[in-house]
């Protein structure tokens, strides 16, 4: 339908001639209706094809998951939603709640201390406070067990130590439960929010505070009447990553026992129970969609308005007699969600490297890392630039829905898309199942919108006036976009390859259930050493993804 | 389906275990005389072999890497392994076959894929070696090492006298109440697979279906696999724990957290005997690296490497005429095992995993 309408669009402009003797009324109504559409702009053919194709592809996973899901069979439909939903449910949801909440608080406050507060150090607390995001939170939760598990370092102090535990009884803290997933989760995502309140906070117009005050609202009653509500579209936004994270982790919730959505379809599909595993994707798909809805929905209520011309900083706070607190707390916070994982990690690498771990195969599993991550992030560098190219210069219906469409994968758990992939590749492109391509091409439906915002970035800041005139100098379309627009948004693509190489290179779930036999990577090693109590085999693969993970440190820090 | 075992089959089954132990003198007559020119034959095939080889294994990858590599070595034959593999997926992939070889520690689950025709029968020399009731009538698979379902405890926690003796006490709640408490791994993995098959060979489903729950509730731990559960009991994270015999033969050879017991349960006058289970491989049908993965399986069944095979695990291997790598096993002829013949845990394989389910077990972890 699409390719038809689009040839003869094609037809007539290069032949209006002919075009009036062939085409009857209707077609060219369509014609009409095809040009505004675009509002008289519409792209080449071959722009919009790949366009058309790449978010297709990009949706084919989830699509085909659901279809799954609503051909499971009652039976499947029956058995889960009587005694298995209900629990996930309640498990999935008090963990992502609590975890949200208390991420949201965390980082807000660290944000409110290092921009607003006279606490020592600020400038230095902004970027160290958001390095817990370098480390995966399955990483984390590795260090954490090494620690606080049943046959911990501080587990074990602690019970060796005879009068502590005649006072206190045995250690009280249990790793293995769902206070620890909470707290392993909430220190490895609350820089989401940090650094989104830290933005906010920065363009916080002072005079909006001195009109409260002078109103004679004490600094508590300013801070919840008029710097909170300022900064609710931050917090919105930071729980919808910080909730989207927890629904979607598996890493760090199968290494500290607790089961979600998540692993559950993880082990119905480890299983091959493939009805069941689709029918839970279908509930967490819709959960997902929920939050976005939400969070959507609440931004939509309000307006908030920012007058730029009378703009001054926001004054500094003095803590007084509160600093020693302020200044305890955030270095506590610091200790746990950094100092700590790394002790941690250094302790064991080097215990590893002296047992020889780093050896033939821990380069081979890294090489294999990079090897599929790279592909990935090429892929993605390709495909993200005729759809931002699409998106920014012919702007339409369908422009925008390609655009959307290939934010699919990118919401969803790694696992789903896994999934998804399974059944696409086994049953309709044999060839490539159980090949390396499979984990690259659904990192590339997880991270490409990463390119696409990074690319986009770039390409706004490029007037359309520049390819418009390249154009009209009779340079053809697919020619001005290499010539003229590729090298000037290049330096935004390679910073959204970068971001995809990083993401694709910890993804864990989708990587465990699409390697091929034979394929492991950093990310699986780390997963299967520690799961196997082998922490000196763990920890220089997993030191080796932390410090990979710096990367999209500098991006973000420079975003935000 | 059930057909498909003789009547042959559950005669031989007084004598099932009794064969692994070095008891049964009238099943090793057979295999020695196989033995002879075992050697002779070891270098002559293997020579032209090259490409790849893809295994496809349910057991722990400790267990089974150092054989592939051993292959590899010896053959310059690639191998790509998959570890953890569900047997399942071999099902899943039949229109696009890519697995050579499973291995497989649940006899139960490669039973069921020669039965759903997915496997495919081999003649590798040396098969005497292993009697005939742990091989598939065709050798579609071939069991090489064998081990009993049992008790780990930590003796710091708990005393002989206080352990349970029957897998039927794990009904009664008052083991909740242990000091730790005891461990189970999750209902998805292979070895409680085939516990509770056997149990519903025993006592049938209903049973069966009371004790998943009890053992669900009860438990303080419940773990993704064995190794888990003898690191706990052996660091006195759980009193206990329901592994098969060779993890405490592992924690034994710990240097810290070796001061472990086990329990062989149901051994008493009248009651079922140890639960007993073998692992094992066979070849996938349509292989695509038949050449190799026929070697394969004629390489494993040479006497060194079906010790190779047993090897890490410290499993006892079913060829009588090998002595157990493991000199503290108990032997399988002291012990009153089962009266089950292992490849009738293949008729319950699928139910078993819908029992677990139900059950709510499959998922359970804590």
């Amino acid at each position: 339908m699409l390719k038809d309408k689009k040839k003869t669009n094609h037809h007539t402009k290069q032949s209006p001639g002919a075009g009036d003797e062939t085409s009857p009324a209707f077609l060219r109504f369509m014609n009409q209706k095809w040009l505004s559409m675009w509002n008289g702009n519409p792209p080449g053919t071959i722009l919009l094809i790949i366009g058309i194709l790449v978010a297709l592809i990009m949706s084919i996973p989830i699509v085909y998951v659901i279809w799954q899901s609503l051909s499971a069979g009652e039976e499947s439909w029956r058995r889960l939603l009587g005694n298995r939903i209900p629990d996930l449910l309640w498990n999935t949801l008090s963990l992502t709640a609590a975890v949200t909440g208390a991420a949201v608080i965390i980082g807000l406050s660290l944000a409110w201390f290092v921009i607003r507060t006279d606490l020592p150090g600020r400038k230095l607390w902004q970027w160290m406070l958001a390095l817990p995001l370098v480390i995966p939170p399955y990483v984390g939760a590795v260090t954490y067990i090494i620690v606080f598990g049943p046959s911990g370092w501080l587990t074990n102090l602690w019970n060796d130590t005879n009068w502590l535990t005649a006072i206190a009884g045995d250690f009280p803290f249990k790793i293995y439960s769902f206070f620890g997933v909470f707290i392993v989760l909430t220190l490895f995502t609350y820089p989401y929010a940090f650094l989104i309140a830290i933005a906010s906070l920065r363009r916080l117009n002072r005079n909006f505070e001195e009109v409260a005050r002078s109103q004679g609202m004490s600094p508590i009653q300013v801070f919840l009447k008029v710097t909170l509500p300022f900064l609710r579209p931050a917090i919105g936004a930071g729980a919808v990553l910080i909730s989207l994270y927890v629904l979607s982790d598996f890493g760090a919730i199968a290494m500290l026992r607790y089961v979600t959505f998540t692993a559950a379809i993880y082990y119905q599909r480890a299983g091959f129970d493939i009805p069941s595993a689709s029918v839970l994707s279908l509930v967490l798909i819709i959960l997902t969609i929920l939050i976005l809805w939400l969070e959507s929905f609440t931004r939509k209520k309000r307006h908030f308005y920012q007058t730029s011309n009378t703009f001054k900083e926001p004054d500094i706070i003095k803590l007084g007699k509160w600093k020693v607190a302020a200044f305890l707390y955030v270095s506590v916070i610091f200790s746990l969600a950094v100092v700590l994982p790394l002790v941690v990690l250094i302790y064991w690498t080097v215990i590893g490297t002296g047992l020889g771990t780093i050896d033939a195969s821990f380069f081979g599993y890294a090489w294999n890392s990079i090897k599929v991550s790279g592909l990935a992030a090429i892929l993605c560098m390709l495909l993200a630039i005729p759809i931002i190219y699409l998106k920014s210069r012919h702007p339409s219906v369908i422009s925008r829905g390609i655009d959307r469409l290939s934010y699919a994968g990118y919401a969803l758990p790694g696992v789903i898309v896994a999934l998804g992939m399974v059944f696409i590749f086994n049953n309709h492109i044999p060839a490539l199942y159980n090949t390396f391509y499979m984990i690259a091409i659904a990192f590339v439906v997880r991270f490409l919108p990463q390119a696409m915002q990074s690319g986009e970035a770039s390409l706004s800041l490029v007037s359309p006036r520049v390819d418009e005139a390249a154009r009209s100098l009779g340079s053809p379309a697919w020619k001005t976009m290499l010539t003229v627009i590729f090298p000037s948004i290049l330096p935004g693509i390679l910073a959204g390859g970068a971001l995809v190489f990083v993401s694709s290179i910890k993804e864990l779930p989708a990587t465990l259930m699409l390697r091929p036999p034979g394929f492991d990577t950093l990310a699986v090693r780390v997963y299967y050493e520690a799961s196997e109590a082998l922490y000196h085999q763990a920890a220089p693969a997993a030191l080796l993804i932390v410090l990979v993970s710096i990367i999209p440190l500098h991006f973000l820090l420079k975003k935000y | 389906m059930k057909k498909g075992f003789s009547l042959i089959t559950l005669g031989m089954a007084v004598t099932v275990m009794a064969a692994c132990g070095g008891n049964g003198e009238e099943n090793t007559n057979s295999v020695n005389n196989t033995n002879t020119n075992d050697d002779n034959h070891a270098n002559t095939e293997e020579a032209a072999l090259d490409g790849e080889l893809v295994v496809y294994s349910s057991r722990n990858e400790m267990f089974v890497q150092d054989l592939l590599d051993k292959f590899t070595e010896e053959t310059g034959v690639e191998v790509r392994a998959l570890h953890d593999a569900d047997p399942l997926q071999i099902q899943e992939e039949a229109g696009n076959v890519q697995a050579d070889v499973f291995i497989s520690n649940d006899l139960g689950a490669l039973e069921y894929l020669n039965q759903q025709e997915l496997l495919e029968g081999t003649d590798p020399e040396n098969v005497d070696t292993i009697d005939e009731q742990f091989r598939a009538e065709n050798n579609e698979w071939i069991a090489i090492s064998a081990r009993a379902r049992g008790f780990i405890y930590n003796k710091d926690l708990i005393s002989e006298e206080e352990m349970p003796t029957k897998m039927e006490d794990l009904l009664d709640p008052e083991w909740a109440d242990v000091e730790n408490g005891y461990a189970i791994t999750r209902g998805g993995n292979g070895g409680m697979i085939g516990n509770v098959s056997a149990l519903r060979y025993e006592w049938g489903d209903d049973q069966t279906a009371e004790w998943i729950q009890a053992i669900q509730e009860n438990s303080a731990g419940i773990f993704e696999g064995h190794g888990d559960i003898r690191r706990a009991v052996g660091a006195g994270e759980h009193a206990f724990g329901l592994v098969n015999n060779y993890y405490y033969h592992q924690q034994l050879e710990e240097p810290t957290d070796n001061n472990v017991g086990f329990i062989y349960p149901d051994q008493g006058d009248g009651e079922m005997g140890a639960i007993a289970n073998a692992a094992g491989l066979g070849m996938v049908a349509g292989s695509p690296n038949e050449e190799n993965a026929k070697a394969f399986i004629e390489w494993v069944l040479e006497e060194e490497n079906q010790l190779a095979f047993v090897g890490e695990s410290l499993e006892v291997p079913i060829n009588t005429n090998l002595e157990p790598p493991y000199e503290e096993a108990v032997p399988f002829s002291e012990l009153s095992v089962q009266d089950m013949p292992l490849k009738e845990l293949g008729n319950y394989f699928e139910d078993t995993r819908t029992l677990i389910e139900d059950a709510g077990l499959d998922l359970e972890l804590r």
